[in-house]
């Protein structure tokens, strides 16, 4: 019984074995490839931090997720929940002085939240992501999602599609609606969560006029490409909101430059966070799978918390989800050694695989001392192509 | 070719009026039962497929994208705590969760003049652990909710509880049961529930669907259960 307990680990955390942690490495060499190729650079920070330092930031994160325990000197630290945060913190106060803007940076880290087991949903994951810091305007937008769709191609998936939401144009007409507080809260809540049984209950409640009441489910339920951003357009007459529509427009055809344009539709019901997001913000989707593989958008507000007011705009792919929705990737399978090298006369042996792996081969050493048949049968065991069998002289 | 789409349906009386109500907005139906072995109906022409679930596990179906529509009671849809997109409000399977106590307790409650605190501190006993602790707390009370599986009123009868959350639709099993409510939490009816990534890839045949199942309700589809 004692070592059953031994065996066992937390919920929502897991072991990767042999060929599955080969097949994320994998995945993610190419992502970090592929974000240097566009100039992004790596960071890495801290798997603690202060838990202020999260405390500070109205994220989509409620406080329960938040793994925290106590420093021996008193302060309480968390596991990253995310990565984001970190990266704002970091840039803030270490790199944004001096240096010419934009910033571009990447990771590839593993996160913590608690979970409470949904789906596709692991307390400890991988997420890869870029902050593109500095710049605004649809051509930065445009860059970060046409980078999230270059990712999911790199890592093998091809049927995936990306949602393209505004999220200011909603927090726009919202403004506009004249309601209290606390109603507008609800509101947001409903939408976010797409609850739209509650969301038609509380416009009808707040006595708004039919047309109000059109607009908000009408700019809600658009989906589809550029044409629906014409319908929009023509249903807006907030002059904030249409800045905002045209911002979506030159996107749209910022990313048909970029050619993947064929990849994306409009959806301004997709509004992932009221309070952390301020612009265009999207979701990456894969058949098959029931959650998204990537999100991101643009954050103007949160360095700002830490004493810097910069646009920035980003996305995070989940390294699992990703493996998931890649049939190629979900069959792990180790491969095998391309020599296996046995003899009594260990200097020849190693001579001759160090030779072997020089030239690029993978090469295992015999250390068990068999021999003959013996070790035939354990090379077709292992599924390793030759045997190279040393003698005496 | 346009996607198959899995709508997972309630076993029972529940997925009976769901069935009824497909049909009504034109989507095949023939044949489906929800009382039979057979969990699975295929309709290759119309490209849709239904499968039948227990009630507490359609939204969890639906949450992780096994089925990309469902049809079950708001009830089960605020327990599971799933991350599903609530679509419509079908209006039929139309019942109320409500704590009850026993008449007596019920009675000295009322006799006391004090509010809804004065059950501060008892044992609950439902289905719905997520429902009750969330009620509860919302009121500022403190109870020990007792998860339990099936027949509620049995609870406060042997002392395990001295209180009960349920659903209930017409009271009968109350009454018999010499239970009295004494606080309505909600109402709840059955809903269209869908996964979130098959509703945004898939926007126009779900949207299809939707409005289909929207023009039903509107026409007559609201009756009690």
């Amino acid at each position: 019984m004692a070592k059953l307990m031994a065996w066992r680990v937390p919920e929502g955390v897991k072991d990767w074995l042999p060929g599955e942690a080969w097949k994320k490495r994998e995945l993610e060499n190419r992502l970090a490839k592929l974000f240097q190729q566009w100039a992004y650079q790596e960071v890495v920070t801290p798997t603690i931090e202060f838990y202020h330092t999260f405390q500070s930031v109205e994220t989509m994160l409620e406080d329960d997720m938040v793994y925290k325990f106590i420093d021996r000197q008193g302060p309480v630290l968390a596991l990253r929940p995310d990565m984001t945060t970190p990266i704002a913190r970091l840039t803030v106060s270490r790199l944004l002085k001096g240096q010419d803007a934009p910033l571009r940076l990447f990771y590839i880290a593993n996160v913590f939240r608690y979970e409470s087991g949904q789906a596709g949903r692991q307390r400890e994951f991988y997420q890869a992501g870029v902050e593109l810091v500095g710049a605004k305007g649809p051509w930065a937008d445009a860059e970060v999602i046409a980078l999230a769709i270059e990712a999911l191609r790199s890592a093998g998936l091809e049927d995936f599609r990306l949602g393209i939401g505004q999220i200011s144009v909603t927090k726009r007409l919202l403004a506009e609606l004249d309601l209290p507080p606390g109603e507008i809260q609800m509101l947001k809540q409903a939408m976010s969560k797409k609850d739209l049984v509650k969301l038609e209950k509380i416009l009808e409640k707040a006595e708004l006029s039919p047309g109000q009441r059109e607009l908000i489910m009408g700019v809600y339920n658009l989906h589809g490409g550029n044409s629906v951003l014409q319908k929009v357009f023509k249903l807006i007459k907030d002059e904030e909101a249409r800045l905002d529509l045209e911002n979506l427009a030159e996107v749209w055809e910022a990313l048909q430059a970029y050619n993947v344009a064929d990849q994306v539709f409009f959806d301004l019901g997709l509004l992932r966070d009221f309070e952390y997001y301020t612009g265009v913000v999207f979701e990456g989707y894969a058949p098959g799978l029931g959650f998204p593989v990537c999100g991101g958008g643009r954050y103007d507000n949160l360095l700002e918390r830490f004493g810097c007011s910069c646009p920035a705009t980003g996305f995070a792919l989940g390294i699992e989800r990703v493996m998931m929705a890649n049939p190629m990737a979900r069959v792990a399978v180790a491969s095998p050694p391309d020599y296996l090298v046995a003899g009594a006369n260990h200097a020849k042996v190693l001579q001759t695989a160090a030779q072997l792996r020089q030239a690029g081969a993978k090469v295992e050493v015999e250390l068990s001392g068999r021999l003959g048949p013996e070790l035939s049968a354990y090379a077709r065991s292992k599924g390793i192509k030759e045997v190279i069998a040393i003698g005496e002289d | 070719m346009q996607k198959e789409v899995t709508i997972a349906l309630p076993k029972g009386k529940l997925g009976d009026e769901a069935l009824e109500l497909l049909g009504k907005a034109g989507l095949p139906v023939e044949d489906v039962q929800t009382e039979s072995r057979q969990l699975l109906f295929q309709f290759p022409r119309e490209q849709i497929r239904y499968i039948i679930c227990r009630p507490t596990d359609i939204p969890i179906y639906v949450d992780y994208g096994a089925a990309d529509l469902g049809i079950v009671g708001k009830d089960t849809v605020v327990e599971a705590g799933a991350e599903v997109f609530e679509l419509v409000d079908l209006k039929f399977g139309r019942c109320r969760f409500v704590a009850a106590v026993p008449k007596q307790a019920a009675e000295e409650y009322l006799n006391s003049g004090q509010g809804f605190s004065y059950f501060d501190r008892v044992r609950v006993a439902t289905k719905f652990p997520r429902v009750a602790r969330e009620y509860f707390a919302s009121k500022g009370m403190q109870v020990e909710v007792v998860k339990l599986h099936g027949n509620i009123e049995l609870a406060p009868r042997v002392g395990l509880a001295e209180m009960i959350v349920d659903i209930v639709s017409t009271g009968r099993t109350l009454a018999e049961n010499d239970l009295v409510p004494v606080a309505d939490i909600f109402e709840a009816t059955a809903r269209l529930i869908a996964n979130r990534v098959s509703y945004r890839i898939h926007h126009h045949r779900m949207q299809t669907i939707v409005e289909h199942l929207r023009l039903a309700v509107g026409n007559g589809g609201e009756r009690q259960c």
